[in-house]
């Protein structure tokens, strides 16, 4: 556990080193809200007896949650490609913890995301739940969320052999995620098809539970079981990256 | 324990049809330094990468430090430091931040990193540098960087692929200052690889050969070229070399007679150079091969490896 802190608080370092990666982001989570927002308050004007804003800031958060695992795939395949995953490999710690340590990091600048687009959000005139336990634990799944679809993107970051081929196969991924979902458009006005579809999709029952925990919206699907779905999914991502991992290494 | 650094008993590496590593047994002492020479794709790296726990061989056993590198691979992690081939630096980190996440990896106090680095930074002469970047670096300092990365962690055994690859010539004769100090005054068990001969010869008590998979020959760089013979005479020129080289043969000083094919030269070697000069040159206008270059030189390594090997070897 002590390597998986070591190699955060790396990955961390370098974050706060490098202006435009931390400022991209933040000015990303700006412009998400902002554009996307009042682009589409300007056709939608209530969903489900809310405001449109407050019914796809989940979504948007879900999504540059995404953006973020699929960076830290990146950063991944580059210390893999460029060799710098050698250095942990010969030293005395559990290969879990260069994964964890990378699912973490890419964690830690979600929420981050997560907080900004929320602070600007309510500049906008969201409005929260008055329950900061509902935050937190809102919080806790978007981080939840971030740690499977990272193990997803590690996992193909481990078996790719280019930049190009990781982009490729990540970006399958990517769509279906943000348009199989409940993100832009509420779970009863889908077909039923469609409705089976999205419920095979992790971040439907991220999107539902934030809506509820922090909105006060009210739930599609029961609580206790989003939480328990994002928990193995969380799990199942970081197994996978764990078993390319060793594959790649192994050879 | 006053047995060996390094023990590997029959390492075979294949990727599917192709055997990168085809058998090799080498044994490195306690406190020496070993160079493994030959040409790039011999098997260096990938015999590296099997002593180091990067790759688990296809056959074989291995003991580093004494724990067995595939069962024991944690503890023979901790007891190894590590430099590769190509530069393996965070370009965005600073040349502390690279040590101190370094030595964080192998759970060093805070203390002890500092001091650590203190010392380590002093002997590769870093001090004016640590606190910038690495991109900032020249090769040469990144390679100083990292040789202090691989010490850091107080290793009994370093490994270093190609340390002076790309290097000039002034830091590369730094490099090897650092090498012989370290073996010298802490008793730090070595193992590096290179192509470059002159490399194995100023430095390493033992020398392996390796060309196309296996351990050609092994020994003291002096002993290697004693067996050669005391002098080397090189002759180039024009008409019947094999009939030459036949002639050369029954010559009763004549020790061992070598062809470079890519060079078209005779290596003639002998008891003594300078005495035997003109008789080689008499028993060539004799047999209708006319010389267009002859020269006496000392043998070295690179003879041995053109012995041993058959071909030459090049950068």
């Amino acid at each position: 556990m002590y390597a998986t802190y070591v190699i955060w608080s790396k990955h961390m370092t370098k974050f706060f080193h490098s202006t435009e990666e931390a400022l991209g982001l933040a000015l990303q989570s700006v412009l998400w809200v902002v554009l996307f927002g009042v682009g589409m308050r300007g056709i939608v004007t209530q969903v489900e007896g809310g405001d449109y804003l407050t019914f796809i800031l989940p979504g948007i958060i879900a999504l540059s949650a995404l953006a973020g695992s699929v960076g830290g795939g990146m950063m991944l395949l580059d210390e893999r490609l460029r060799g710098i995953t050698r250095e942990y490999l010969v030293s005395p710690i559990p290969r879990l913890s260069i994964l964890l340590g990378n699912a973490a990091s890419t964690s830690t600048k979600a929420l981050l995301q997560a907080l900004l687009m929320l602070v600007i959000g309510m500049l906008m005139g969201v409005r929260l739940t008055g329950n900061p336990l509902g935050w937190l634990v809102a919080l806790l799944l978007v981080a939840l969320f971030t740690l499977g679809f990272s193990g997803l993107a590690l996992a193909v970051a481990s078996v790719s052999r280019s930049i190009m081929g990781y982009h490729g196969m990540i970006f399958l991924l990517n769509l279906p995620v943000l348009f199989a979902s409940n993100a832009l458009y509420p779970l009863d006005v889908l077909p039923p098809w469609m409705r089976t579809l999205v419920l095979f999709n992790p971040t439907t029952y991220l999107i539902d539970a934030v809506r509820s925990l922090a909105f006060g919206a009210q739930p599609a699907l029961v609580l206790a079981n989003s939480v328990a779905i994002l928990f193995v999914f969380a799990t199942i991502g970081m197994w996978l990256a764990l078993s390319a991992f060793h594959r790649s290494i192994r050879s | 324990m006053a047995t060996a650094a390094i023990e590997a008993n029959g390492l075979v590496k294949r990727y599917g049809d192709v055997t990168a590593v085809a058998g090799i047994d080498l044994t490195v002492a306690a406190h020496s330094i070993y160079a493994l020479v030959g040409p790039n794709g011999a098997g260096k790296t990938t015999t590296l990468n099997m002593l180091t726990t990067l790759t688990p061989p296809t056959a074989g056993r291995v003991r580093v430090a004494g724990y067995d590198v595939q069962r024991q691979a944690r503890h023979v992690r901790r007891c190894i430091g590590v430099t590769f081939q190509d530069i393996v630096l965070d370009r965005d980190l600073t040349g502390r931040q690279v040590l101190d996440i370094h030595g964080k990896l192998y759970r060093m106090s805070r203390q002890e990193r500092k001091r650590r680095i203190a010392e380590l930074v002093e002997l590769v002469q870093l001090e004016e540098a640590l606190d910038r970047r690495v991109k900032t670096y020249s090769g040469g300092m990144k390679r100083r960087l990292e040789l202090a990365r691989g010490l850091l962690s107080n290793p009994q055994v370093l490994f270093l692929d190609e340390p002076t690859q790309g290097l000039d010539p002034q830091n590369r004769v730094g490099i090897w200052n650092y090498m012989r100090n370290l073996n010298r005054e802490h008793g730090l068990t070595l193992l590096l690889t290179t192509h470059y001969m002159e490399e194995a010869e100023m430095l390493a008590h033992t020398v392996g050969i390796i060309d196309q998979g296996l351990l050609v020959v092994e020994g003291k760089p002096a002993d290697l070229v004693a067996t050669l013979g005391a002098n080397v005479i090189r002759v180039n020129g024009q008409g019947d070399r094999r009939h030459f080289i036949q002639q050369l043969g029954i010559l009763p000083f004549v020790e061992r007679v070598q062809f470079d094919e890519q060079d078209s030269l005779v290596q003639v070697y002998v008891d003594n150079g300078n005495r035997r000069l003109v008789e080689i040159v008499q028993a060539a206008s004799g047999n209708g091969f006319r010389v267009e270059e002859i020269a006496v030189a000392q043998p070295g390594l690179s003879d041995v490896f053109l012995r041993y090997t058959g071909h030459a070897l090049r950068d």
